[in-house]
Parts: C-alpha cells; sequence; structure tokens
C-alpha cells in the first residue's frame, strides 16, 4: 500500500487536524451548549424551591437553603387532594385513552371503505381546529350534563383529544406490523376480533408503552382544560400551582416547590418510559 | 377427499376486475401452482381460497363443500405466508400449538403433533426460541411446521420461497419436495417464479391480468404453450420471437423477416396454411438452437455476429444479433472459444419451431 493511499484513507479536513478523542470532547461541548438553555430553567426551578422566600429575588441575600417550601405546601391539603387527582385523572385518561386509540388505529391501518374513511376524515378535522376552540364548548357542555368540576367532566373531554392525536400514532404502529400475522391466525382457528386481540395487540406492545407515557405525561401536563373544567371540588396539580400567585403577589419559592413535586412522577415516568416515547415520537 | 373446485370465480374491486372466470378443480393429494407476474391475480386467488378475500362471484368449494361463506378457520386450511408470519411474541413451540390450542386439542395430542412435525422438519432445537432468533430458512420451516401439525385438508403457500437467498431457496424447493413425499395433501402454490413453478408443480396454471393462460403439467406448458405469454414465461432463458411473413412456394412454406429466411415442407407444417400471406410470430427455445448451419431440410439457419457470451461454467448462453434483434443461444461448450462480433451461424430442428398469431381468444394463440 503506497503512502498516498494511506493518506486517502484519513478522514480530511477539521476534524483529522483534532488529537485522538478530540472529536469525541468536541462533540461533548456541543452537546452541553445544547442541553443547557433547556436544563437551566430546571435547574432554577429547584433552586428556588430551596430558597426562603425572601431569599428568591435577592441573590446577594446569603446563600441559605431550606426544605419548609416543601413542608408547607404538602401541609396544605389542597395540594395533596391535587397531587391525588392529577396522578388519577392522568391514569384513568390514558386507560380509557388506550382502549380507544388502540381499536381506533387498527381500523385505520386495516381497513378501507366508507365507515374507516368517515372516521378517518372526523378526526382530522378535529385535528385541524385549534385546541383553545374546544375549551369554551366544553365548558358549556360539561356545565349542561352536570358533569362540571367532577373527573368526567375532565376525563372526556381529555380521552377525546387523545383519540384524535394518538389514533395516528397507533395507526402507525400498526401499520409496521405484518398483517399476515393477523392472517395466519385467522386461518389458525381465531375471529377477526381474536387475531387484533392475540395476534396484533401483543406485537404492538412497544406502541401501546409509548403511547400510555404519551398520554400519561400529556394529561399530567395538561393546563387550559384542568383551569376551565375543574373548580374547588377537583382541584388539578397545574391549576393549583398558579393558585400561589394572589392579590399579594408571588409566592414563587412554593410555587416552585409545587412544581418539583409534580416534575417527580413525569420525571420517573419518562426516565422508565424513554426508549418507547422516542420511538413512539419517530412513527 | 379434499379437492379444490374453483368454478367460474371472479374478483373485482369497483371497476377494477382481479381475476375472471377462474375455473380449476385441483385433486386430492395434487401439488398445483399458479404463477404469473406481479398483479396477475395468483394471490388473490389463493387468498379467496384461504377465505381472507370475499369472492365477488363464482363458487369455492373445498372437499366436496362451497365454502364462499366460511370464516378462514372453518375452512380447514392451512397457509404459508411470504414473510413467514410467525407470531412474535411466542416461542416456536407456541406458534406451532397456537391453531391446536385454539380447536381444543387435548394438551398430550398437542404435544405429540408439535414432535412428530419437529422430526419432519428438523426444527427440534429450536421449539424454544423466538422467531426474531431463528434464520429465515428456519423462519420458513416453523411456518411449514405450523401446517403440518394442524394436518388440514389443503396447503396454502403464499410465495413462500420468495424471501429467501437464492442459495436457501433452491435447498428449500428440495425440501418442500420431500415433504410433499412424507405428507402428501393436496397444495395451491402461488409463485412468480417459472423454475419453483416448474420443479414443484403436478400441474401448473399461467395466469396473466387476471385470467388464466393456460393449464398443464410442466412439461406441457414447455413443449405446447398455448400462447405467446406462456411460451415466453415458461422456460430459462426466455423463448426467442421473431415476427416473419409466411408465403408459400411449391410444396414449401416460407418464413422471411428482418435477417432470416426459413424454408419449412409444407406437408409437415399444414395447419400454418390458413396464415399465407400474413404475419405471424415463431418463437424459438435457446436450448434448441445449435451451433452449425442446417444438417438438412428439416433444419432452420440463423447467422449473425455474435454480441455477447455468457459463461455459466458448465455451459454459455450466447446472443446473437439478426435484424434488429438479440437471438438467445444457451447450452453451448462453455470451452468454446468464441469472439465478439464474429459471424456465427446457429441451426435449429424445424419440428421445435413454435407459431403464435392473432386468435379469437386473444392475442398470439398457439397455431401448430
Amino acid at each position: 500500500m503506497n503512502a498516498t493511499a494511506i493518506a486517502g484513507a484519513e478522514p480530511a479536513g477539521f476534524f483529522a487536524a483534532l488529537a485522538p478523542g478530540g472529536k469525541r470532547v468536541l462533540f461533548a461541548l456541543a452537546a452541553i451548549a445544547v442541553c443547557v438553555p433547556f436544563a437551566f430553567p430546571v435547574l432554577w426551578l429547584v433552586l428556588t424551591s430551596l430558597r426562603p422566600g425572601s431569599g428568591v429575588y435577592y441573590v446577594h441575600r446569603g446563600t441559605e437553603f431550606t426544605i419548609d417550601n416543601y413542608y408547607e405546601v404538602l401541609s396544605q391539603p389542597i395540594v395533596l387532594q391535587a397531587l391525588f387527582n392529577s396522578f388519577m385523572i392522568s391514569t384513568l385518561a390514558t386507560v380509557l385513552s388506550l382502549g380507544v386509540t388502540a381499536t381506533s388505529g387498527y381500523m385505520l391501518s386495516r381497513f378501507r371503505g366508507p365507515v374507516p374513511n368517515a372516521w378517518f376524515s372526523l378526526i382530522y378535522i378535529f385535528r385541524c381546529v385549534p385546541y383553545v376552540s374546544w375549551v369554551l364548548p366544553l365548558y358549556f357542555v360539561t356545565q349542561r350534563l352536570g358533569i362540571f368540576d367532577t373527573y368526567w367532566g375532565l376525563l372526556l373531554p381529555h380521552v377525546a383529544v387523545h383519540i384524535c392525536f394518538f389514533s395516528w400514532i397507533m395507526k402507525g404502529f400498526f401499520d409496521g406490523i405484518d398483517p399476515s400475522m393477523e392472517y395466519a391466525a385467522m386461518i389458525d382457528g381465531c375471529s377477526r376480533w381474536g387475531a387484533f386481540w392475540r395476534v396484533a395487540m401483543p406485537a404492538a406492545i412497544p406502541g401501546l408503552t409509548a403511547l400510555a407515557i404519551l398520554c400519561w405525561l400529556y394529561t399530567w401536563n395538561e393546563f387550559l382544560f384542568a383551569l376551565i373544567l375543574t373548580s374547588h371540588e377537583t382541584p388539578i396539580l397545574t391549576v393549583v400551582m398558579a393558585q400561589f400567585v394572589h392579590e399579594l403577589g408571588m409566592e414563587w419559592h412554593l410555587m416552585s416547590a409545587t412544581a418539583v413535586l409534580a416534575l417527580g412522577p413525569a420525571l420517573i415516568v419518562t426516565l422508565f418510559g424513554q426508549k418507547y416515547v422516542l420511538r413512539g415520537l419517530r412513527v | 377427499m379434499a379437492e379444490v373446485v374453483l368454478t367460474e370465480v371472479r374478483k373485482s374491486y369497483g371497476p377494477v376486475v382481479a381475476v375472471e372466470s377462474f375455473n380449476l378443480a385441483v385433486r386430492d393429494h395434487e401439488f398445483v401452482v399458479l404463477v404469473g407476474p406481479s398483479g396477475c391475480g395468483k394471490s388473490t386467488t389463493l387468498r379467496m381460497i384461504a377465505g381472507l378475500e370475499e369472492v365477488s362471484g363464482g363458487t369455492i368449494a373445498i372437499g366436496g363443500q362451497v365454502v364462499n361463506h366460511l370464516q378462514p378457520k372453518d375452512r380447514d386450511i392451512a397457509m404459508v405466508f411470504q414473510n413467514y408470519a410467525l407470531y412474535p411474541h411466542m416461542s416456536v413451540r407456541d406458534n406451532l400449538a397456537f391453531g391446536l390450542r385454539n380447536r381444543r386439542m387435548p394438551a398430550v395430542d398437542i404435544d405429540a403433533a408439535i414432535k412428530r412435525a419437529a422430526r419432519i422438519l428438523s426444527i427440534e432445537p429450536l421449539l424454544d426460541r423466538r422467531p426474531r432468533q431463528l434464520s429465515g430458512g428456519q423462519q420458513q420451516r416453523v411456518a411449514l411446521g405450523r401446517c403440518i401439525v394442524r394436518n388440514p385438508k389443503v396447503f396454502l403457500f403464499d410465495e413462500p420461497l420468495s424471501n429467501l437467498d437464492a442459495q436457501l431457496r433452491a435447498q428449500m424447493r428440495l425440501e418442500l419436495k420431500e415433504l410433499r413425499q412424507r405428507v402428501p395433501t393436496t397444495s395451491v402454490f402461488v409463485t412468480h417464479d417459472q423454475v419453483e413453478a416448474m420443479t414443484l408443480g403436478d400441474r401448473i396454471i399461467v395466469m396473466k391480468d387476471g385470467l388464466v393462460q393456460q393449464v398443464g403439467t410442466p412439461l406441457e406448458l414447455y413443449r405446447r404453450p398455448a400462447n405467446r405469454f406462456v411460451a415466453g414465461f415458461i422456460g430459462s432463458p426466455a423463448m426467442n420471437f421473431i415476427d416473419v411473413r409466411l408465403t408459400a412456394e411449391a410444396d414449401h412454406l416460407i418464413l422471411t423477416g428482418a435477417g432470416i429466411r426459413f424454408t419449412l415442407a409444407g406437408a409437415r407444417f399444414a395447419g400454418l396454411g390458413a396464415c399465407i400471406g400474413r404475419a405471424i410470430c415463431v418463437g424459438i427455445r435457446p436450448q434448441h438452437l445449435r451451433l452449425g448451419a442446417p444438417a438438412g431440410g428439416d433444419q432452420v439457419g440463423i447467422k449473425g455476429p455474435l454480441m455477447v457470451s455468457e459463461q455459466l461454467g458448465d455451459e454459455q448462453n450466447l446472443a446473437v444479433r439478426v435484424g434488429d434483434q438479440d437471438i438467445r443461444v444457451a447450452g453451448i461448450d462453455p470451452d468454446l472459444k468464441l469472439a465478439a462480433g464474429s459471424e456465427i451461424e446457429v441451426s435449429a430442428p424445424a419440428d421445435s419451431l413454435h407459431f403464435f398469431d392473432d386468435g379469437p381468444t386473444g392475442p398470439a394463440v398457439r397455431l401448430v
């Protein structure tokens, strides 16, 4: 092998000039540069939650840290109730949504004809409508049905939104599953429903997991529906958090402590389901 | 008894007709191959037999019972798919047992059936693996096993070898033939590969544009193709077609085309008499052409420059330019050195020629 050939095999340009490992360091620095703007507000939130109320606005007022904010927040019954309600609403909305979106996504993926087409069009139209424009009609509907400020009053709109948004993701997952397996199951003694339930659904578990995590996080973080469709009977964490803004000012330290409490479950869910969420978002 | 009888079967999707007037009687234990190019309706026909597609017209009977309105599970069939269609969340053992459990077979019998199928297909060591841990060939064996355990009336195969590489495909073809001898079940096999069709089928049905072109044994199709499409589809390399004009001189028939002139004894080709003065198509199989000038009046010759030679090891194939087309010649001695561009002459027995013309049932039907 001659020298020219060896030189030709080396990557040319800027990266070639770096010392061994330099390329990796450069990429690490670039990654840090991208992550810091995203991580900084979260870090600041955590720091604020650990600062006394007097130290929030003025950095020069010492370096005192305290966990009293958490005690104060958790001593308020409404916060505990909101934590419980948010958890229940998120979990129930996820379970109900999965049931509908799995079948809806399967129909969109596998069937052709007037019914799937009409369903597809309906979902598409609802997706085109701005999210915020649903709120006022939903307020009147929940009032009329007598489910305002109840679990159902918040669950049903959430499930409706999930159906419109997540049926597409589920369709994508079923598109990736070979329908021959279901045909084989039908020949092996299953009905169409049996083939869906016993073959297509187990094959779609990674997709369903991603969907469950996305549904749960979406509902857990949702603010607008919770603000308009609930009141004192069914407090929701995202709304309760905002109630630390009152006529005497803003209690940033308490709001931050509540926000960190809200961050915990979402962080745990995301960390455990990161692999599936990424897959779901790529569909 | 498990004959499969299709009578005037038709399938349309709105205005698009996928299969038209399909008639076929597959005898008990017979292995029938549906072959044709993509979109010819062969897979649709198979799926109609399986019950995965509704029939637009006609009847399908399995074992004497019309099954048009029966669910796939009630037709007592088993099917092997192109992508194997194994259940990824189950072990090989559970894949094999799935259909039997659905039929509420006792566990002891399921175990015995799995052992028997695994022994036949040599997949005993794979029983506790998941499909993703198997190679393509192993997955295909498991898919075959899923059919065997059920002991159905009919096996249906939907291009089961097309996902395998060439070497494995040849091996699986042999294994399928062996399997057939051990488990002689009525089978319908769909493929677009004419080699698979010729090697596996007791009878072959050639399809094109939703219509059956010819039904026959592999040799019937090869020796007496019903039309130009079948002639071109069956055989490798494909048959050479030359457009010629047919005239008569004394007691001889003369075929003239770009760069060729064949003289045929009129008495032996009396069937061509009606086409005198018209343009027809003559077909010559590459395997029937030999190097050298015609040796006597019962041979025809073609002369032209050699364009390409393809070395295959045990033989070489040639392409000879005649007029504006290349005539393929197969089975030439591989040690023979032939220079590209050199003028060569090849000849074929006049008896081996095929003649096609537009007829009442479609274009290019067989004349003699």
